[in-house]
Parts: C-alpha cells; structure tokens; sequence
C-alpha cells in the first residue's frame, strides 16, 4: 500500500456553465364575456440587480391574441419571434389570421418540442375566441395548457392567484340571499382588480414595479368600449378594420 | 424538505379600529400526508393577548408551555398582567436564546395594549424563528401559505374596520390564502379582540 | 481531457478578461467608456487593450468578460459590415441591426452550452436616434438609457441613473465626460481589477469617435488613515 500514489479524485469541479437565469417580473390575464385583459409589469431584474426599468413582457400577435411570458427573458423573446413567424406563415398560406384556440395549440407543439431543452418560460396567452367569448390560455414551460377564465405567472403568482379566486371566481363568498352573483365581470371592475393586483404586488415582491402595461381585447361590436372612453393613458393597436379591436393601458408603478 | 414544511400550518393577524383579529388553519400534516384537521395552534396569553405558533409541531407544544411558565413569573414579579408589547419581547428573546440551533416557530402575536393615557390600542407583531420582531400597523402573516396571505392581505385590508368587518377581512384572506397552500387548509379559526371581549369562531373550510 | 473535446464542445470559462463597460445616453448621442485593462485572473495582464470597437459607420461595441471572445466577434462583425458594403444595395447596418444580429449569435451560442463569455453594450446613433443595448453570455438583453456591466452595474449605475435619468436630452457632451470620468474613478477606487487608463467613444450625428487613451489622477493619501485591517492593526 505504500507505494500506491493517490490521486486527487476529484478536482474542485470546475463551475458549470448554466443556460438559464430568472429575470422576474409577474404577469396576469383574464377573460371577460367579450373581452380579454393581459397585463404584465415592465421591470426585468437579475438577482437584486433591476437591469431596466421598460422591458415589455407582453406582446399583440394579431388583433385577436396577445401573448404574455415570464421566466428566462432570453427565452422568452426568442419564443415570441418564433410564434410570430409561425403566424406570419400561417397568413401567407390562409390569408387570416390565426384563431386563438389554434394559437394556443401552435404554443403547445412548439414548446413540447423543446421537451429536453426548455424554454424557460411561463405564457399566458388571451384574446377573442372564434365565436366572439374572451379567452385567456396559460402553459407551462413544456407545454401543458388549459382554457381558464384567469391566470396569474411569475415572480408574484402565488400573491396574486388567491387574490383573483377571491375576487374573480368569488371563491369563500356566498351571495346575499336572494341575490347571486354576477354571470361576467365588467371591463372596469376587470381593470380595477389588475391595477389592485399589481399595486400589491409591488408593495410585497421586490422583483415587481416600475411600470404597467395591460392590453386589452375587445370582440368584434363589443359594447365594452364604452368603459374605455375615459380610461388614463390608453392607445389603441388595431391593426385591421371592422373585427377584433386592442387597446394597451400604461401606468406607472413604484420604482423602489 | 425544510423543516419549517415538515408540519404545515399558516397564521395572519390584522388590526382595525379598537380591535384586532388574529386567525389560523387547523391541518396538522406529516409532509403531504394530512394527520389532523382540529390542531390548535393559536394560544390565549392574557385575556387580551394571543399567540399563534406556525411552525413544527412539536415546538409548538414545548413554546407554549415555555411561553406560559414565563408569562406566569412575569406576571408573579410584576404583580400585574404582561402587555402585548412586552410579551413581543419576551417571546422574541425566548426565540434569540436559541440563536443557533433555534425552535422551528415564527410566532404572530394580537392583543389590545393599553396607553400611558388609559386609552387601548391594537397592537399585533410578528418574528422569525429567531425572534427578529416585526411590528407591522397593518397586518402580519406566518407559516407555510405567508406569500399567499401577503397577497391576499395587501389587496383586502383597509385601515379601521370595527370587529365585524375585520373578522370578514382576516377569514377571506386566509381561506383563500390556505387553499392555494398545500400545507394549509383543513378547517380554520378566527378570535377577535376587542377592549372587552373575544369572539371565536370555527370556519368552515374546503377539506381537499 | 483533450484540447480539442475541451473546444468542442465542452463549456469553458473565461480566461483573458476585461471588466466594466459603462454607457450612457446624452444630448448628441451616446457615450461609453472602458478602461485598457485585460486580466489573467488576478494579473493584470495586458494593459493597452481596446476594449471600445467601432463597427460600420454608426456602432460601437464595448466589451467585459473574456478577451479572446470578444476579439472573435470583432473579427465575424467585421465579416458582416463587409458583406453588407459588398453587396451595395443602398442599405447599411445601424446599431439596431448590429444588435439583433449580435443578440442571435450569443443565443444561438448558449443554447449549444458553447457561450461566448461577454456582457457586451451596444451603443449608436442613425438617422437622428440614439441607440443603446445590452447583451451577454445567455442572450439577454435589455436598454436603458443608461447602462453598465460588471462590476459598473453595482457601482457605477446608481451613479448614473441619478445624473443621467430624466435629463438625457440636456445632458452636454462636456457635462458627460464629467459623469463618466467621476464613474470610471470610482470603479478604479473599488474594482481591483480595473485600471486607471481608460478610453471614451461618442457616437453622434458626425459618426463614430474614439479617444485616446485617459488618465485618472487619483489621491491615496487616505489610505494612511485607515487602521483596524491590513498589515498594521493600530
């Protein structure tokens, strides 16, 4: 034995190149009867670092979707541009757009394909289904997803996900007796809870703040429109006549 | 799997106007195995003070008992009853005694103190499992489903609710609170403390 | 392991390396600033390195992390903008371009565990805009009016944020020299692998211009004040 030279058996292991990071930052989506609300803050940070305060994180895909991602922003953009070539195909070979439902299935099949190599990214997406409903979709990284009415992702989820069971499906609440509550949500109470939500976000998550950007889907003819006359800092994105019609809202949020 | 996880369980205290609310789920877990849905983890003090001690389990046996022989010497000492700010301290000093291999509780107290005055005020606080006091105006959350209730809390509360509508308040909070925890839930429990009573009251809670 | 599995595909890690780059949006244009140092490990290795590079007409590329990375983009950039010359069809690559192109690159590089390990500010100005951006090992990228890597994110961007943010169309060329300068010393004080010779570009409407190499005059006389560490205790 004493002649056996030993060998260092393992080298302090040299630190392994990670592809991934988290930028924080929260985002949000609910469904109306006729219309969709996506909202997103605009703070990307890394650690405790804020990188920039106006990165956007939600993005208008056609007049009738908008696409919401949280996670790796690297990722994140890159599987933005990659869904909006898929739909540019899809109009060059169908001239229309894409409905939503076919989108979100689009989002599936283009995820799972990345099964052994995600992107690290968590997508709402919300828009005006074919027959004229709201509809929000959220996934997950790898591609499972489900129709719901909402969905809050990212840094502040578990903030604000009981807060919208409360306050958008009623859960824990009975109705006064004789009364019920209300079928939908109007545009301005469903505007009221994102801003509320995201104020209490910001209040509590140090990764959220900075500023706010909800788009808004409204169907074809929506009488919702009425709600938006006198709402501060809207502009509208449509891009075709007489269908769909997107609007985006910016508010600013603390910055500390 | 953290040992604050082991056992599950939330608390939230809140203050409103001459009164203050404090409340907690009863599931007593074995990591995701559910054990009991009647564990009381919310403690009287005085009869203005109570305590609840999310955390594991069998901590909160030991620092209650801990906390009920101090507050009784205290209260021998002084000849009179310990104040809500005071017993803050003494359990925040209990905690800090085991600084380095410390108790798996983060404490929440509620109670009404009163002012050099003669007037009473809602006092509620919080420490971590080292006893690093947070005395917060508003409310003060603990335990497995604490993201949840900050949550929750910080859209729901306003400043001086009266006992009725605090008790509203701190019960849709931490039900929906709890049943987004996976730790939390199973049945809950209200007290709310005011300069001359405590109501209690069992909530009835999903049990999935 | 063999050099060639170690190339291949193997992540490797930054060897040669420079640190900070700060920029910042002001009047005219954009500003950045680097210092001449690359380090080998705690060494300061060589220090007459570039580290601010033009690209076309209206570009700079200021660059942190490993050198020998950073010279290989220079070299396929300079391929690009020759390219783009060659084929004369009347358009040429402004800052934006350059940085969509170098963010793709960088993407495509980590998601075959293969990085080139840079933090990489892109800062220009074409047809009456300015224009600054970040990218880095992973593909992230972000802008902001003003910017910082390395080490300069934690000591410099406060600095900057609170001259800059607010004031960019005030802000004079003179007036952002100062800023610099005072940034560029305090990352000199506190990075130790930083240097007090640096290099200033200003991208403006007359194009691309990049100084000569800077000197900090810096006072240590403190330093015979500080007790309580180092060498002596009292």
């Amino acid at each position: 034995m004493a002649d056996m030279v030993s060998i260092p058996h393992s080298q302090p292991q040299q630190h392994q190149f990670n592809p991934y990071t988290e930028n924080g930052g929260t985002i949000l989506a609910i469904a109306g009867a006729d219309f969709s609300v996506i909202a997103g803050d605009t703070r990307q940070s890394e650690g405790y670092s804020i990188q920039t305060r106006y990165a956007p994180k939600v993005f208008r895909l056609t007049d009738k979707a908008v696409l919401a991602v949280n996670g790796f922003a690297a990722d994140g953009n890159m599987f933005v541009k990659k869904v909006r070539q898929r739909l540019e195909w899809y109009r060059h070979a169908h001239a229309k757009d894409m409905p939503i439902r076919a989108i979100a299935r689009l989002i599936q099949t283009m995820l799972y394909s990345r099964r052994f190599f995600p992107y690290y990214v968590y997508n709402i997406l919300g828009g005006i289904e074919e027959d004229g409903t709201g509809a929000v979709y959220s996934f997950d990284p790898v591609g499972s997803y489900e129709r719901e009415a909402c969905r809050a992702a990212g840094a502040a989820q578990s903030l604000v996900q009981p807060f919208l069971d409360n306050q958008i499906y009623f859960k824990n609440q009975t109705p006064a007796p004789g009364t019920s509550f209300p079928g939908h949500l109007s545009l301005s109470t469903v505007l009221s809870l994102v801003i509320d939500s995201f104020t209490s976000a910001t209040e509590r998550h140090i990764e959220v703040g900075d500023g706010l950007e909800m788009y808004i889907v409204l169907a074809k003819n929506s009488p919702s429109i009425q709600s938006l006359r006198d709402i501060r800092g809207m502009s509208e994105l449509t891009a075709t006549e007489d269908g769909e019609r997107v609007f985006v809202v910016r508010r600013d949020l603390k910055k500390d | 799997m953290s040992i604050m996880e082991y056992n599950g369980g939330s608390v939230i205290a809140m203050a409103g106007k001459d009164c203050v609310a404090i409340a907690s789920d009863l599931r007593l877990g074995n990591q995701m195995l559910s054990i009991s849905s009647n564990f009381q983890r919310v403690f009287p003090v005085t009869d203005r003070i109570y305590i609840g001690l999310p955390g594991l389990a069998t901590d909160v046996t030991t620092l209650r008992e801990r906390f009920r022989l101090r507050v009784n010497m205290y209260t021998i000492k002084e000849e009179r009853e310990i104040e809500p700010e005071a017993f803050t301290h003494l359990v925040s000093s209990t905690l800090y005694e085991h600084r380095f291999g410390p108790y798996f509780i983060s404490p929440v107290v509620a109670g009404i103190s009163k002012t050099p005055t003669g007037g009473i005020k809602p006092f509620i606080a919080a420490t971590d499992l080292i006893g690093c006091i947070n005395f917060a105006k508003d409310f003060v959350v603990s335990g497995t489903a604490s993201s949840k209730l900050f949550g929750v809390a910080e859209g729901l509360w306003e400043p001086d609710l009266g006992p009725e509508d605090l008790f509203e308040t701190i019960s849709q909070t931490l039900l929906n609170a709890v049943d987004r925890d996976a730790f939390s839930g199973w049945g809950a429990v209200v007290h709310v403390i005011t300069k001359d009573q405590v109501i209690t009251r069992k909530l009835k809670a999903r049990m999935d | 392991m063999s050099i060639a599995a170690q190339t291949d595909s193997c992540p490797r890690q930054p060897i040669v390396t420079g640190t900070s780059v700060l920029a910042l949006k002001y009047k005219d244009g954009v500003m950045m600033a680097a210092d001449n140092l690359a380090s080998y490990g705690s060494l300061a290795r060589f220090k007459d390195i570039q580290r601010l590079h033009p690209v076309g007409k209206y570009t700079v590329i200021g660059a942190g992390g490993d050198m020998s990375d950073f010279q290989y983009i220079q070299k396929f950039l300079e391929q690009l903008i020759i390219e783009e010359f060659t084929s004369q069809d009347g358009h040429d690559l402004g800052p934006a371009q350059i940085h969509e192109y170098l963010s793709q690159v960088m993407y495509s590089r980590r998601s075959k565990i293969n990085p080139l390990w840079n933090s990489l500010l892109v800062g220009g100005f074409k047809d009456g805009k300015s224009f600054l951006s970040y990218v880095d090992l992973l593909g992230t990228t972000y802008s902001a009016t003003t910017l910082a890597t390395g080490f300069g994110a934690y000591l410099a961007q406060p600095i900057l944020r609170k001259e800059v943010e607010g004031r960019e169309n005030e802000l004079t060329e003179e007036e952002a020299i100062r800023i610099m300068e005072s940034c560029m010393k305090v990352l000199y004080y506190r990075d130790a692998r930083s240097l007090d010779k640096y290099q200033l570009a200003v991208i403006t409407a007359d194009g691309v211009k990049i100084s000569e190499s800077r000197h900090l005059s810096t006072t240590w006389s403190f330093a015979e004040g500080i007790r309580g560490y180092g060498a002596q205790t009292q």
